[in-house]
């Protein structure tokens, strides 16, 4: 039960008297209008109770028009009619995963994502770091998923020939007096199976040579490093190999559903009819419930802005570098508040930054928030410069007023599973999320009786990276394929090769930006000022379009439209 | 007709900054290097004149578009109209650096010459 | 076997130092992509070889008259699709380790002569900020696009960015039927040669707006808009002087940045003014036997002093057995190469090349050898985009201290 009485009264002693607070679904829902975006937020922090299944935030802004849900502008009948045992909605790496989980079993399985292809969103747009999950908050799900994820990792990389390193994170005090704390850090972390190591400030200084703060810290060996959008692609394409559908450019229109069960998924590319949906829509995950029938949570996005420095910044540090921040006990403080992060392809990531935004999808990065991870992350390692900085990007995060997963097979629609505000540390969690997801959703399927899919391979093998294979094997692999010994992005040496083969792969898109993801191809410092030309005739060549029609990402960004000559003659 | 021109000359990439002034049936130029800036200048007075480069399209895929250029120097005002000409060109062999793509381009007295040897690009020379 | 020397790189300066380098001995070029001729192949545009051969070629012209001399030559072998994965410096030869369709091959040379290049810095290192769509691209992949494959990417555009290609790319697109609304520079006087302004943007009533930057790129697949502002002397936007600026393209052309990863690899000092290795009179750099030549060395505003500059290096590999180096001292300079001097080796003339560190007015370059003047010229105006070229002759011994200094003849009075 939540005790509405008590909300209400805090909302008025904060100055909302205005605002509307009722139960609904088992949870909080605020009504109304407020002066500012602010104010909002307020308004729903105020409103997380014990009891209470979430907030639902319908508090509007005045004047304030939300954006539309970005859809594809492809429009056809391409999946009408399709009925899938379960459809995954959202092809980021929670999708990804929950979708090649599924395959496990003996279902049908459809993913559809609303973007030209999968990892574009959030799985794209984030640090690519293995959490140990020291900073987070004892017997949430967060804690529990982020380390299950942990540990599926290792075995994870090797099905799906996805490299990680488990690199460590260097935490840093911020004040000489906080290493009295440690003794707690070190039983915080047994509680949850998370080692953590002592280190002074020569302990540091091994790992990192020139450290901003000089006060020690400490290390949590269990953090690793990954391309989180690597991963997402090969879990996506495991899941195409084991018989699972990627619908791409399909975006979830609306939900029918008759109070108990979801009936039908309409998209722009037709109508699903499954038996089970899977909600994975990331920063749409609370509109996708709220569609399905079993809305109790609300996604505020929270914005992030990371800066990306050259391979040559690297020798920087050899570990994550973290600062330590204390948390009250409020559960105030939803920021790790960032870091300096190695890559698993040699570069440095600086940030993420933390801000509140309505908008779900403006991934503009901003002048200001860019200074402002520069400045802050500099602290840690003084030796940074401007120059290194090679590019940046912003990404939202689904986060809730609870700040946790919403991981559940959903008490109102029967045919409802939701993976829902999976944010930080969404990368590391999802391959956990998944099992449970994937099992619940096969329970309902086969109504307890959960028939295995016998054929399931684990394995996907990535694609080969000549420029990081010793010689003799490099030698082997351009006599069976000269592709392969031909450099076309030179920056990261990226082959045609490997080009070739990302466009022929399952769940394989014909956009240079997805070639990218895959293969890295204009990820160096060059940010492919050479290469694009070339990735484009490849596009071009191996996928049979028009060069003027090769696009960077989506249907309408082709990247130079017109021929100059009036066309090909 | 023009009395007085600042312009920068073209000619070289020096880009002396020119003063002309008429002065009776004379034109009286400054800022000039070298002598090649009075006949710049007096013809930016009198009757403009630049060299064109752009691209025409061939039927070869290892080369869509080659390089061409006037072989001289064109009225400045004929320009736009030779760059919508070029559209219209096609070349279907391989041309040598030098070969005439079209004679007397735009009835300037010109000729639009091919400036990159396409027989080192493309393969089957013969064309189709 | 050996090579003399190991070219990588089959630009203007690449093809110039491998044919000023083939005396008796074979030299190797070594080319990533499948032509030679690097970036001359997509500059349409003409004003190459004013210098060197007394007319206006168009840059696959001026190409074409290396490209042919080199397979006329039977000691060069070239490479091409070739891409150098490492060097290693043995005792007196280095080795140099390539990747092809042919496989991976290692090649031996007494020499190396860099000629790598340099690349484009790009929008998100000047920092401009917003999102990155289709129609969002450096000036040179632009140029490469509609002169190379034939296909334009814009419709409406502006230009940020009034460098050479900026300016050159301008008329270019206007001519293939795309608007260019303006072309923006952050700094109070514009960085392309002044003959670019009068026939790329004059020309065709292009505005060029000074002290101006986009700040901001709209548009999520492909570009709608860009938000230009004001900047302050230090080239910081000024708040409240925004415009959006709807369009289909933003073409950056922000500056060129050596490329020499893998001079750098080799533990070769660079020349934080230039940006390229430290070298000497023959562009040799710190490292004994590697030479650095072409826009990895500085970036160069003509290709015909590419060239020279590439077969003085060229001429001079394997030629010296000891060197003593002193250093070129410089005030009021941008930047000067070559940065040091061999003393044992000299010329009867040595060249130099340097820029203004500022615009001038009436300016003297005066150069002393011990506090002693051997040289000066004057100049009516001197402009940092314009570098400047001087034969000095000079015999210096060890010890000796060469200073180039450029004043304003204001300067001078006050």
């Amino acid at each position: 039960m939540v005790d509405v009485k008590k909300i209400k009264k805090k909302l008025v002693k904060a100055g909302f008297a205005d605002i509307g607070v009722s139960e609904f679904n088992g949870g909080v829902r605020l009504t109304g209008e407020a002066e500012r975006y602010e104010d909002v937020l307020e308004c729903g922090t105020l409103a997380v109770a014990k009891g209470s299944r979430g907030v639902i935030n319908d508090v509007k802004v005045k004047g304030y028009v939300p954006e539309k849900m970005r859809v594809s502008p492809v429009s056809d009948d391409k999946y009408d009619g399709k009925s899938p045992d379960v459809l995954v909605i959202g092809g980021g790496i929670v999708g990804a995963a929950i979708a090649r989980e599924l395959t496990k079993y003996a279902l049908s399985v459809t993913l559809v994502e609303k973007e030209y292809d999968i990892a574009t969103g959030q799985s794209a747009r984030n640090d690519g770091m293995i959490h140990a999950g020291i900073d987070l908050k004892p017997a949430s799900n967060k804690v529990k998923y982020n380390c299950r994820g942990n540990a599926m990792y290792p075995e994870l990389s090797k099905e799906l020939d996805v490299p990680i390193e488990m690199c460590g994170q260097c935490v840093l005090y911020t004040a000489r007096w906080q290493k009295i704390l440690f003794p707690l850090i070190k039983l915080r972390g047994a509680k949850n199976g998370i080692p953590v190591e002592k280190l002074d400030n020569e302990g540091v200084k091994k790992l990192i040579p020139s450290p901003g703060i000089k006060y020690g810290g400490f290390m949590c060996p269990s953090a690793g490093i990954l391309s989180p959008y690597l991963m997402t692609v090969a879990l996506a394409e495991n899941a195409a190999k084991n018989g699972a559908e990627i619908c791409t450019d399909t975006a979830v229109t609306a939900i029918v559903n008759d109070g108990e069960k979801i009936t039908a998924v309409k998209t722009n590319r037709g109508t699903f009819y499954p038996k089970v949906v899977v909600n994975a829509a990331g920063v749409y995950s609370d509109v996708i419930a709220e569609w399905a029938g079993d809305r109790h949570f609300t996604i505020h996005p929270r914005r992030g802005v990371e800066a990306v420095l050259d391979k040559k910044a690297r020798k920087t540090t050899s570990t994550v570098i973290g600062k330590f921040v204390i948390k009250s006990s409020t559960g105030k403080g939803h920021t790790k508040g960032g870091g300096v992060i190695v890559t698993i392809d040699g570069n440095l990531i600086l940030g993420p930054s933390a801000s509140e935004t309505p908008e779900r999808e403006n991934e503009a990065t901003t002048a200001k928030e860019f200074d402002e991870v520069f400045e802050k992350q500099k602290k840690l390692a003084p030796e940074l410069k401007r120059s290194d900085v090679i590019t940046y990007f912003a990404g939202t995060r689904a986060a809730t007023y609870e700040e946790e997963f919403v991981v559940e097979k959903s008490p109102v629609i029967k045919n409802l599973v939701q993976a829902a505000g999976i944010q930080s540390p969404g990368v590391t969690a999802a391959p956990a999320i998944a099992k449970d997801v994937a099992k619940w959703a096969a329970e309902i399927v086969f109504d307890g009786k959960v028939k295995m899919n016998e054929n399931f391979d684990p394995i996907r093998k990535g694609i080969p990276r000549p420029a990081e294979m010793e010689p003799e094997a490099r030698k082997k692999l351009i006599e069976e394929n000269p592709d392969y010994g031909v450099v076309v992005c030179r920056c990261e040496e990226v082959t045609k090769g490997e080009i070739v083969e990302a466009l022929r792969r399952p769940a394989a898109v014909m956009a240079v930006d997805a070639v990218k993801r895959r293969v890295r191809a204009g990820m160096g410092r060059c940010q492919g000022g050479f290469c694009t030309p070339l990735v484009m005739k490849i596009i071009s060549e191996e996928c049979g379009i028009p060069l003027n029609e090769v696009r960077k990402k989506g249907a309408g960004s082709e990247i130079a439209p017109r021929y100059t000559k009036g066309g090909d003659k | 007709m023009t009395e007085r021109l600042e312009t920068i000359c073209i000619v070289c990439p020096n880009g002396c900054r020119l003063v002309a002034e008429r002065k009776g049936n004379a034109i009286e130029v400054r800022g000039n290097k070298c002598p090649r800036g009075i006949a710049y200048a007096e013809a930016e007075m009198t009757a403009p004149t630049r060299s064109f480069t752009g691209t025409v399209a061939s039927v070869f895929a290892e080369m869509p578009v080659v390089p061409v250029r006037t072989a001289g120097e064109v009225p400045k005002d004929k320009i736009k109209e030779i760059a919508a000409q070029t559209r219209e060109i096609l070349l279907k062999r391989a041309y040598a650096t030098g070969e005439v793509a079209e004679a007397n381009i735009c009835g300037t007295g010109v000729d639009l010459i091919v400036t990159a040897d396409m027989r080192k690009v493309v393969g089957n020379t013969e064309g189709v | 076997m050996r090579y003399a020397a190991i070219v990588i790189g089959g630009g203007p300066a690449g093809m110039a130092a491998a044919c000023a380098a083939d005396g008796t001995k074979k030299v190797l070029i070594i080319e990533r992509e499948a032509r030679l001729g690097g970036i001359l192949k997509q500059c349409v545009h003409d004003g190459f070889g004013v210098i060197r051969f007394g007319e206006k070629l168009s840059g696959p012209e001026y190409a074409d008259r290396f490209i042919d001399e080199v397979y006329s030559r039977k000691n060069i072998d070239v490479r091409t699709l070739t891409f150098v994965t490492g060097i290693e410096k043995r005792d007196g030869y280095f080795v140099v380790t390539t990747t092809s369709g042919k496989g991976i091959v290692s090649y031996e040379g007494e020499n190396l002569i860099l000629a790598c290049g340099c690349r484009e810095r790009t929008a998100r290192q000047v920092n401009i900020h917003g999102t990155r769509p289709a129609g969002l691209m450096t000036a040179g992949a632009a140029q490469n696009l509609v002169n190379l494959q034939g296909v334009n990417p814009a419709g409406k555009c502006v230009i940020l960015g009034s460098g050479d290609i900026g300016l050159i790319m301008a008329r270019r697109l206007t001519l293939e039927g795309s608007t260019v609304i303006g072309v923006y520079e952050a700094k109070s006087a514009p960085s392309g040669l002044s003959r670019n302004l009068q026939q790329c943007l004059y020309d065709f009533d292009i505005p060029l707006h000074l002290k101006k930057t986009v700040t901001l790129v709209h548009g999520r697949d492909r570009v709608e808009g860009v938000t230009v502002a004001d900047v302050d002397d230090e080239m910081r936007p000024i708040a409240g002087t925004e415009e959006y600026i709807p369009c289909d393209a933003l073409i950056v052309s922000v500056g060129l940045i050596p490329e020499n990863e893998l001079a750098e690899k080799l533990g070769i000092i660079t020349d934080p003014k230039t940006k390229g290795p430290i070298v000497d009179q023959y562009m040799m750099t710190t490292l004994d036997g590697v030479y650095s030549v072409g826009n990895a060395l500085h970036v160069h505003d003509l290709v015909d002093y590419v060239s020279e500059v590439a077969e003085t290096a060229g001429k001079d590999a394997g030629r010296r057995k000891e060197r003593a180096t002193i250093e070129v001292g410089s005030r009021g300079l941008g930047y000067i190469v070559p940065q040091k001097v061999d003393v044992l080796n000299q010329e009867e003339y040595t060249v130099y090349y340097f820029r203004t560190a500022r615009e001038t007015g009436k300016a003297k370059l005066t150069v002393t050898v011990n506090g002693v003047e051997i040289y000066s010229k004057k100049y009516s105006a001197l402009r940092p985009p314009e570098a400047e070229r001087v034969r000095i002759k000079h015999s210096l011994k060890a010890g000796d201290e060469l200073k180039f200094v450029l004043e304003e003849e204001d300067d001078r009075k006050a």
